[in-house]
Parts: C-alpha cells; sequence; structure tokens
C-alpha cells in the first residue's frame, strides 16, 4: 500500500507517470513486484470498466485540477456560528484551488450562477461546495455541473450546516476550525474525483399498491386512470380495510361502505388493475423503476374464479367460529366472505376453524357447491411481479384497549372500544344497527366516552403512542351525534382533555354535537369500576365546574387510537424503510415530501405514514399516485454510478464480498480464471460494504475510491 | 363539604404571577416533569383523597403551580394532603410524576418556612435519634424477651445526617 | 438466599408479632435473614420535608448492607419503596452516587451502588416460589377467606418494581394466600390506599379512606385481611376500634400479616406467630383450625 502511495505523492503536478496512472490499482507488496513496474505493463483485457474508469482517472487527474471552493453562509444557519470568510480564506490558499468564495446562499439562482460563470471564467474542472447535508443539494449541484458541461461527479459537498454550525452552536471558534478541516477534506478528494456516468436502468411500466383501505384503492384508482397497470396487493381476503367496517364517515354521515363500495368495484372491473387479495408481499429485489416483488398468494380453499359468492357452501357448513370483521360480536362460519360487499365477492375457508382442515372430516361445503368452486387441496402459491413504482398504503390497527386494564376492557363487556361501538350501530352488524350493549343486548340508558385511550401517552410499555391519532375526537362526536339520533333521550357524555375538531366541516359539526346536547366533559377518567349490578362507575372532575363527578355508566366507550398495523417492521425491512420515532413509516421530508420516503420508486399513502382521517389518505394516496406514475412513464431511470470497480486480477474469489452484501448485488461468476466477483448493478445501492471487506483490496468503490477516501482523512487529521 | 370547598380567598382575582416558579420547580429533585402537564385531570379522577375531599386536587395544585402561584401553593394546607399512593404517577398520560412533584413542592414549602406540624414533628423526630420510634433499653428488653436481637439506640451517623444537609437548622427556624 | 433484613422504624418496635412471624417463617423457607442493629430510618418520613435528607438515610442504610455483602430485604413497604427508588437511582446516575459518596464520606461511609432491594413477600413470591411455599404448607387453611390489602408502595411507581406485578391487576398476594389453601378474596377496593401517610395530617380523611376498605371487606364475608406493611396495620388494625366508634360499624376484623397466614398454614404454633400481640384479636379464626 505504502508504495503506490508513495508513487502518486512523487508526481509532480503536470508529470504524467505510470505511477499516477494506477494510483488506483497498482499492485500490492505480496506479488513482490513495485507498484511502478507493474504499471507500465499493460491491462489485461478483462479488466475492461477499470480499464475505462482508469482511464478517466488519468484524464481527470492530469493536468493539475481546477478546483473552485464555494463556502455559504446559509443565511446565519451556518454563518451564524462559522467564520465562513476565514474558512473561505483558508480554502484560497489550498493546493490546486483556483478560486474560493463565501455565498449567502449557494443554492439560490444567483449563488449557482456565481459557480456557472466562475467555471466558464475559470476553466474548473472540479466543484466543492460546502453547505448544508448533500441530501438537501446535491442533487441540485450536479444538475449545475452538467449544465455548464462538467461531469456532474466531479463535485464534492462538505457538511458544515448539519455535522458543524447546528452541532456546535455554542463553540465559534471551534465550529470554524472544523469547518476548515472539513473543506480541507472536502478538497482533498475533490483532487481524485474522477468523471463518472451512470448507468441506464430499466423501467417496468407497472406499479404495486400494497394495502387496499382507502388509500391503497384510490392510489391504484388514480394510477390505473393515468394508464399504469397496478397491481392491489391486500393481505385480507377481501379489500375494503377499516373504511369498509364504519357506519358512517363524519362530517357529511355518509354511509361508509355506500361511498366506498363503488370504489372498490370500479377497482375490480378496472381493466389497468389486478386485485391480488389473499396475498402478502415477502421478498422486494431490485430498485427504481425495476423491483421484482415476491408475493405469497394465501390459499383460499376455494378457487376464484368458479366461486359466484352465493353462499350455499356457509349455509350449509357445521362450524362456527368468531366474526372478525364485527370484532368478535357474532360468529361466521368456517367458510365465509368478510362482508356482503367484498371484493373479490369470493368465499375464502378459514384454515384454524375448518373440520377438514384440521381434522379431515366435513366437506359438506364441496358437496353443496355447484359450481365445483371448492378446493380443498389448493396450497399457497408464490408469485414474483415486476413493478416500476410501489406505493404502501398498509393502514394502521386499532390500539389494544386490553393493555390499560384499569379501564375494564376485556373484563367488563359493557366497555367497548370505538371500533366496536362502529360495528354495533352498523345496519349490517351483530345488532343490525340497533344500539345494544354487548353485555346483555339491553338498550343502554346513559353512555360515556372516554378519549385519549393509548394516544397522546408516555407509557410506552402499555404500546400506548406518544402523539395525537387526529381521527378520535371527530370519531366519538360522530358516534355521540349517532346515539342523539337514535333516541335523543340516551345521555351520553364524551370525557376529553381536549376536542379537536380542525378539519373541513369538523368544528360546524361539533357545534351540531353540543345543539344535540351531548356533554363534553373535560376531564380524563383513570379507571372504570365494574358494580355488582352491572353499571359501570367513573369518578372523574370536570375540570370546567371544579366538580368531581361519580357517575354510573350502562356503556363506555373507549375512543382508541391509531398503532401502526401488525407486521409493519418485517414490511418495512423488505422494502428497506424506516420507521420514525412513533412506529408508523418516514416520509421523505416532513413538511416538503409527505408521501415519498428516503428509497426511490416507494411511497406512502394513508395511515401507514401518520395517523388521518378518509379525505386526507385519498390526497394523500393522489400525491403518492402521481410520483409513483412520474416514475414508472419513464422510458429508463438513471442509476448513479456508486457501485464497486472489480479488478479480477486481484480477486481471488473468496466470495467474502457476496456473503456480506446485503442486497445481493456482488455474485461470483465462474471464468476460465477461476471465481471472480461480478456487480449486479440493478441491486446495488452503493453502500461499500463490499469494498471495505475485499480481502485483496481488488474491490474499490467507484465515487468513493480507497485512495479518495484516505486522502480525505489525511487531510482531515493534517497528516502526510 | 364545607371543609372542602373554593373559599373566597381563592376566587379572588389573580393580579401578580411569578413566571419563575415552574422552572424552580423542575429544578427540584421530583420536580423535573412538571411543565409536560397539560391539565388532562386523570391524576385527580383516580386520587383517592381528591373523592373524599375537593380541598385536595392534584390537578389544580400542578396548574396552580406552573401559572406561577408561588405564596398560594407553598403556603398553603393542601400540599400536605397527598397521601403517596402513586396512582397519580402510575396513570399520568404525561409522566408529569405527580407524587415526586408534591414531594417537590412539600420541600420548597419548608425551605420557605413552611411545614406541616405533623411532618415537623416526625423530621424532629428521626433528626433526634435517627428513627421515628425510639429504641431505648426498655425496648430491647421486651425484643429480648420475645427472642428478638436487640437494636443500636442512638444513630449517630443518622442525626449527623441532618446537621450536614440543613434540615436541622431549617427545623429550628420558627415557622408554620 | 441471604438478606439483610430491614425492620424500619415502626416494626421493631410496635408491629413485633410481625417481626417474629417473618423471621420464623424466613427460616423455614430457607431464607437466611441477616441483622444490621444500626439499621435506621429509611428516610420515608423526611422525604416530603428535605428530599437530600431522605436520600442520604437511605444510602447509609444501604452502604450498611454493602458492607455486611447483603442485599436488603424489607417488611415495611414505605421502606420497599424508598430503597429500591435510592438503590436504582444511584446505581443509574454515577454523578449523584459521587455526591452521595461525597456526603457518606463525612461520616465515614461510602456505598458503590450494588445494593437489591426486595419486600419480604416479594423474596417468598419471587426467590422462593410458589411450588417451594407449597411444599411448606402442612396445615391447609381452606376454611379461612382472607382478603389481601396490597397498598400503595408494595406495587408502585411500578418503574421500578421490574413488572413483577401488575399495579392495575395485583396478583401475587391473593396467590400467596391461596398456596396455603386458603380463599382469597377479591373486592373492588383491593388496590385503594389506607391513608396511613396523612393521619396526622387530616384523621378524617384518613379514617375514612380506611373505613371504605374495611366496609367492601367486611361485606365479602372475609376472615380476614392480610397484611404486608405496618403503616396500613396502622390504619386497618389499631385505628379499626376508631373508625367503627366513629361511622358506628362493626367489622370485628382480624388484620394478619402474610408470614401469620403462611406460618399458620405450616403447622406453626400461633404464639410462635405473635398473635396474641395482633390488635384485633383472631380468636374466632384460630378456632377454625384448631
Amino acid at each position: 500500500m505504502s508504495c503506490h502511495r508513495a508513487a502518486w505523492r512523487r508526481a509532480a503536478p503536470g508529470q504524467q507517470t505510470s505511477d499516477a496512472r494506477c494510483g488506483e490499482h497498482g499492485k500490492r507488496g505480496q506479488r513482490g513486484a513495485c507498484a511502478a513496474d507493474e504499471a507500465s505493463r499493460p491491462h489485461s483485457d478483462t479488466c475492461d470498466v477499470t480499464q475505462r474508469w482508469c482511464d478517466g482517472a488519468m484524464r481527470a487527474s492530469t493536468p493539475q485540477p481546477r478546483i473552485g471552493v464555494y463556502v455559504c453562509h446559509c443565511g446565519l444557519n451556518i454563518a451564524g456560528v462559522v467564520d465562513v470568510v476565514s474558512v473561505r480564506e483558508a480554502a484560497s490558499l489550498l493546493d490546486g484551488v483556483v478560486i474560493a468564495r463565501d455565498n449567502k446562499y449557494t443554492c439560490s439562482e444567483v449563488g449557482q450562477k456565481t459557480i456557472a460563470d466562475d467555471i466558464r471564467n475559470f476553466a474548473l474542472d472540479r466543484v466543492v461546495i460546502a453547505s448544508c447535508s448533500p441530501r438537501l443539494h446535491e442533487k441540485t449541484f450536479r444538475t449545475l455541473l452538467e449544465k455548464c458541461g462538467l461531469n456532474p461527479f466531479l463535485l464534492e459537498m462538505a457538511n458544515i450546516r448539519e455535522q458543524c454550525s447546528w452541532v456546535h452552536p455554542g463553540d465559534a471558534a471551534a465550529a470554524t476550525e472544523k469547518a476548515k478541516a472539513l473543506v480541507r477534506s472536502a478538497v482533498a478528494r475533490a483532487r481524485l474525483l474522477v468523471p463518472l456516468s451512470r448507468s441506464q436502468g430499466r423501467v417496468v411500466p407497472k406499479a404495486m399498491v400494497v394495502g387496499g383501505g382507502v388509500a391503497g384503492i384510490s392510489a391504484a384508482l388514480y394510477l390505473a386512470n393515468m394508464g399504469i397497470k397496478t397491481y392491489l396487493v391486500e393481505r385480507e381476503p377481501s379489500i375494503g380495510g377499516h373504511m369498509a367496517m364504519l357506519d358512517k364517515t363524519f362530517p357529511t354521515l355518509d354511509c361508509s361502505l355506500c361511498i366506498l363500495s363503488p370504489k372498490m368495484v370500479e377497482v375490480a372491473e378496472h381493466e389497468n388493475i389486478e386485485v391480488l387479495s389473499y396475498s402478502e408481499v415477502e421478498k422486494v429485489d431490485g430498485q427504481v423503476g425495476d423491483f421484482r416483488v415476491q408475493l405469497r398468494r394465501k390459499a383460499r380453499y376455494v378457487d376464484e374464479a368458479k366461486c359466484t359468492g352465493c353462499g350455499q357452501c356457509a349455509s350449509k357448513c357445521p362450524v362456527r367460529a368468531p366474526d372478525e370483521f364485527n370484532r368478535g360480536m357474532g360468529e361466521r362460519k368456517a367458510i365465509y366472505i368478510p362482508f356482503p360487499q367484498a371484493i373479490p365477492p369470493v368465499y375464502v375457508i378459514d384454515v384454524e376453524h375448518c373440520r377438514y382442515l384440521t381434522e379431515g372430516k366435513c366437506r359438506v361445503c364441496e358437496k353443496v357447491c355447484e359450481r365445483g368452486a371448492i378446493a380443498l387441496d389448493q396450497t399457497d402459491r408464490v408469485e414474483t411481479v415486476e413493478v416500476g413504482a410501489i406505493v404502501v398504503a398498509a393502514g394502521f390497527e386499532p390500539y389494544d384497549a386490553s393493555k390499560k386494564p384499569q379501564y375494564g376492557y376485556g373484563r367488563y363487556p359493557n366497555v367497548i372500544t370505538s371500533l366496536d361501538f362502529e360495528r354495533i350501530i352498523c345496519a349490517d352488524g351483530p345488532t343490525h344497527g340497533k344500539l345494544k350493549r354487548p353485555g346483555d343486548w339491553a338498550a343502554p340508558k346513559r353512555v360515556a366516552f372516554i378519549q385519549c385511550v393509548g394516544s397522546r401517552d408516555e407509557h410506552r410499555l402499555d404500546g400506548a403512542g406518544a402523539y395525537c391519532s387526529r381521527v378520535c375526537c371527530m370519531i366519538t362526536a360522530k358516534q355521540a351525534f349517532m346515539i342523539k339520533e337514535k333516541d335523543p333521550a340516551i345521555e351520553v357524555y364524551v370525557y376529553h382533555t381536549d376536542m379537536r375538531t380542525a378539519g373541513k366541516g369538523f368544528e360546524e359539526f361539533y357545534r351540531r354535537a353540543r345543539a344535540q346536547g351531548i356533554v363534553f366533559i373535560r376531564g380524563k377518567p383513570g379507571e372504570v369500576r365494574g358494580e355488582p349490578d352491572g353499571s359501570l362507575r367513573v369518578v372523574c372532575e370536570d375540570i370546567d365546574s371544579g366538580c368531581v363527578l361519580d357517575m354510573r355508566f350502562d356503556l363506555v366507550v373507549l375512543a382508541v387510537g391509531l398503532a401502526p398495523p401488525r407486521g409493519l417492521a418485517e414490511l418495512a425491512q423488505r422494502l428497506n424503510l424506516s420507521h420514525s420515532a412513533d412506529g408508523f413509516l418516514l416520509e421523505g421530508h416532513p413538511k416538503l415530501r409527505p408521501f415519498e420516503t428516503s428509497i426511490d420508486g416507494v411511497y406512502l399513502a394513508g395511515c401507514v405514514q401518520s395517523p388521518k382521517d378518509i379525505p386526507d389518505s385519498v390526497a394523500q394516496a393522489g400525491g403518492a399516485a402521481a410520483a409513483a406514475a412520474a416514475t414508472c412513464s419513464r422510458e429508463r431511470i438513471e442509476i448513479d454510478p456508486l457501485g464497486p470497480v472489480i479488478d479480477e486480477q486481484l480477486c481471488i474469489g473468496c466470495r467474502l464480498c457476496e456473503t456480506l452484501c446485503p442486497y445481493g448485488a456482488i455474485k461470483m461468476e465462474k471464468t476460465d480464471r477461476g471465481y471472480k466477483a461480478r456487480a449486479v448493478e440493478v441491486a446495488c445501492k452503493g453502500c461499500g460494504v463490499c469494498g471495505a471487506s475485499c480481502s485483496t483490496r481488488a474491490i474499490t468503490m467507484k465515487h468513493y475510491s480507497t485512495s479518495q477516501l484516505v486522502a480525505q482523512a489525511e487531510a482531515l487529521l493534517e497528516v502526510g | 363539604m364545607e371543609s372542602g370547598t373554593w373559599g373566597e380567598k381563592d376566587r379572588a382575582v389573580v393580579t401578580v404571577l411569578d413566571p419563575e416558579f415552574k422552572h424552580e420547580i423542575a429544578r427540584e429533585p421530583g420536580g423535573e416533569n412538571i411543565k409536560y402537564c397539560f391539565q388532562c385531570g386523570t391524576c385527580t379522577s383516580g386520587c383517592p383523597v381528591a373523592e373524599l375531599d375537593s380541598r385536595y386536587n392534584p390537578r389544580r395544585i400542578i396548574r396552580m403551580a406552573i401559572l406561577g402561584m408561588r405564596e398560594r401553593v407553598l403556603s398553603s394546607d393542601f400540599i400536605w394532603l397527598c397521601s403517596t399512593c402513586y396512582t397519580c404517577y402510575e396513570r399520568c398520560p404525561q409522566d408529569v410524576r405527580i407524587t415526586e412533584v408534591m414531594n417537590a413542592l412539600k420541600n420548597m414549602a419548608v425551605k420557605a418556612g413552611y411545614i406541616h406540624p405533623a411532618f415537623r414533628a416526625q423530621a424532629e423526630l428521626v433528626g433526634g435519634h435517627g428513627r421515628l420510634y425510639e429504641i431505648d433499653e426498655f425496648t430491647n428488653e421486651k425484643r429480648a424477651e420475645l427472642g428478638l436481637p436487640a437494636l443500636q439506640s442512638d444513630l449517630v451517623e443518622a442525626v449527623e445526617i441532618f446537621g450536614m444537609t440543613g434540615l436541622a437548622d431549617l427545623l429550628s427556624r420558627k415557622g408554620a | 438466599m441471604r438478606y439483610a433484613i430491614f425492620l424500619g422504624c415502626t416494626v421493631p418496635v410496635r408491629n413485633l408479632s410481625y417481626e417474629l412471624s417473618a423471621r420464623r417463617v424466613a427460616a423455614e423457607l430457607g431464607i437466611e435473614l441477616a441483622d444490621i442493629p444500626d439499621f435506621g430510618c429509611c428516610g420515608y418520613p423526611v422525604k416530603s420535608v428535605h428530599h437530600e435528607t431522605s436520600l442520604l438515610l437511605a444510602a447509609r442504610n444501604l452502604s450498611l448492607a454493602e458492607e455486611k455483602g447483603c442485599d436488603v430485604c424489607t417488611l415495611c413497604s414505605a421502606c420497599t419503596s424508598v430503597l429500591t427508588e435510592t438503590a436504582r437511582q444511584l446505581a443509574a446516575d454515577e454523578g449523584l452516587l459521587e455526591e452521595v459518596n461525597r456526603r457518606l464520606g463525612a461520616i465515614g461511609r461510602r456505598y458503590s451502588g450494588k445494593v437489591q432491594v426486595k419486600h419480604l413477600a416479594r423474596v417468598i413470591y419471587e426467590d422462593v416460589g410458589l411450588e417451594r411455599v407449597k411444599k411448606t404448607v402442612r396445615r391447609p387453611l381452606d376454611a379461612f377467606r382472607i382478603a389481601s390489602h396490597y397498598g400503595c408502595h408494595y406495587l408502585k411507581p411500578s418503574g421500578i418494581y421490574d413488572g413483577f406485578d401488575h399495579p392495575e391487576v395485583p396478583r401475587s398476594l391473593d396467590m400467596l394466600v391461596a398456596v396455603t389453601g386458603a380463599e382469597p378474596v377479591d373486592y373492588a377496593t383491593k388496590k385503594e390506599c389506607c391513608g396511613g401517610a396523612i393521619l396526622g395530617v387530616d384523621e378524617n380523611i384518613a379514617l375514612q379512606m380506611s373505613r371504605a376498605k374495611l366496609d367492601d371487606i367486611k361485606a365479602h364475608g372475609a376472615d380476614a385481611i392480610n397484611l404486608i406493611c405496618p403503616f396500613c396495620s396502622v390504619m386497618y388494625g389499631a385505628n379499626q376500634r376508631k373508625i367503627q366508634a366513629k361511622y358506628g360499624t362493626r367489622y370485628d376484623l382480624p388484620i394478619l400479616y402474610y408470614p401469620q397466614v403462611l406460618g399458620l398454614a405450616m403447622g406453626i404454633d400461633a404464639e410462635e406467630l405473635g398473635l396474641s400481640q395482633n390488635p384485633i384479636k383472631p380468636k374466632a379464626l384460630l378456632a377454625k383450625i384448631s
């Protein structure tokens, strides 16, 4: 290693030496020859990529690079702590720096024009920008370089904001020295940057939406109407999600399924949408434009093509099981359809309860089905689908109120959640819409709602979220209103900490609710006590009057929060998505990229990103669909050249890189000189693990070569 | 309930608030999280004392503290009514740690010269011989009769602690 | 299993029966209890008045235990909470430990932060375990219906007790009772506070708090209350007659400390368990088992 480095150092500016030519991959000491000797030999023909790359290095590295350094004030974000002028002055003294400037806002029109002018006037061939994180403007500045005729990868950025001024606000002197070191380091790398070209990736002009609730359905329709073939994947037997379980929607009190069902049918009939129900995402390979998604199509034990949804099978099935669509209140058969308006309108057999599948007996459904649609020998199928973009609309699950035993959920049958209430009041539900309490199916006379169960709550061990779930105040106002509509004589009390009714039409609805005589009590009860007579006792201060109220209720409804859905961590891992602190999925930028993610080609819609109501879910779905459509309507995707360069002469086929690569992006291939590593560009994310771990230093990363990194380190430490 | 009504004094209009008070409480051991309170009232609704006497209302006490009613809170009788059952501490959705906030307020009241006689008495006992109940010859004899080991009478070290921390001085001051 | 037994202030002077039965039963269960005669007040009574003093009193006790090479086993719930909290704080906060040691140094003491604290009931529940306890039962108390009073500091604040029981739906004491053959009585006010801490501040409120529980337990027809804290026994035991007099009720409800319950089930003589010293004599109760 020292041999080659010394060779590089000895090259005087302007001197073309064979040493310099092989600055990047001259032979190492173990072959027993000096780098300089080896460098004069021609390279092997099989070393095509590295040859081109080395040539490029040579072209770019000689004559002496002409570097422009731009130190940004970023208003006061940087300049408020770092002495940008002295950083600029220090930069101007560095080797190879032709011009150094400091600007107020480098990313602005003015700032960019300055750079463009300098590139032209000073014949710059490298640009170093000391400013904010590259995550913000690397793209912007690369585009600028391209416009000026420079290769976009001749840009280096030094982060003197997020990694300097913003984290050392109290120590201006030290922050300034650090900024100078970071700039020194950036210039050291800039000297060694080589022009690189992007490769082209294919784009599959199809999209996938994961999750068939209202957000997923909306995204699929928007995509399909833009002419994009879309797969809508849903793990339940039917699409519809939680919206299909609701009776009415606020603030208009539209019947939920009445507005959702036509959308569901539209999805089923749309020529551009293929509904893959009762299916789950198992594995995702590839990258933007070219994803390969492996799906598990779970066995229904019913042939989807033949089933007409007539229901004969269910009417004869001898097995009863708790009905999950009705939240356990009521039963269904082992062969069932989740709800009458299910899409697809196909029956499914419950593996856990079916007598045949558990004990080998029965088969009545098979006997009575006139279409011969029962297929008891069905198995799960694994299918792989190719898409260009993915929209994740996996929704939420309601907070499990049994985690707060003090409220009695699970212990007292008349303590229920808002979702349970929704099923009771729904015409399709276990009571056919009659307001009856589960304990004895009697009509309640006095009902209490308790808000914020599992939300705005620091009890992480109970699974509670610190966030506000946003929709529960309106859900309760709606449900309270519906109770009063059914029977104005029923007393309704809503125990809350705040009433949050901020959306369009919501405050007006809250006013109507008050006019109905619903009493809103500011005060949160600590527990619900079951009394021997079956009533539920709630002792709570009414803060606004200052009186502690000790009341008895027939029914208590817990307004549970929205939690991340079951299995989200696994799904996120498969897609390489991050979570935000609240457990939901992390958006690209909290303000400006609310439905993108850090993974190109993957978008978010609905509650999976953060709890929200139906209109917001649909709106976000529209945005996600537009972004996804833009991606998969392209001809090609440009893939940044971040992957490895493999010197096959040095590669000994030890497979270490293949073992360590988290993306399966480097594979050993048999050649006539043994196994050699080959990069799989479409899968590569440029993480650099292969380059860092190669036992013979055969791999270097295209845009982050070993010598560049070494030069950066040395510049930071001011050695060598 | 007569003993518990919100009195005349409490209904008077407030014109002076001390904005520093809440920060002082937050600096006191136990009081660190007081400012997180969003007045939901879960504490009061589970409080066994509040259920019996509306004079004690932890939510209202914290409200007064955050508003900055320094004198009113520190000189009050109600801060001494906390039975330290920790129910509010367990249930508070904002992790305010109310029981410890109450302790912090009582500590501050003592430093300001207000100490409930019952607590003064206990502190003086412990400060006198290191225990609430003195262990004397008689006690040890009784114990011996039952086959129980003797206990050390005067715990000098414990008493020294009272001097070291300044509590002995605080107690020797004239006060409530 | 070796622990330094922390008697606190009240037990060794006013609840000798608790101490007697605790030692006796611990011996039967193979729990070695070491004595430290200069254990002092845990600090609880002073916590409301001066936190620093309370902390140092607790730390001093912990350093005594550490010197003896023991963890601490407590009999009083309030002692348990203060000592456990202090032990955890000092184990987690190096800066605080240093501060405390500076102070302790002035009285010739030092603490390195490694002592664990457990209430005797928890030691029996966790360290010995119900299976082994069951094996020591020679005289099952089938005739008894016993209501356990959990009180406050045994389980709260839950963050310091490693989740060994649940403060909203507690079970440990009921299970400890069940293992003796007695029927554990469930009742609505099981978790309520005895009010002992404010007896000196407002006797009226404190007595009302205890009264509510006594009424409830009586209504459920329990033969006795199972207690694990001397503070609580002051309220339910020593003050039972006062409550009866004030409110015109009659309970005659014997209070038993858990080691007495278990001791009776082990076949140990009532006298050895100090039952004659209990404030409300369990005569009728004992008649059931003789």
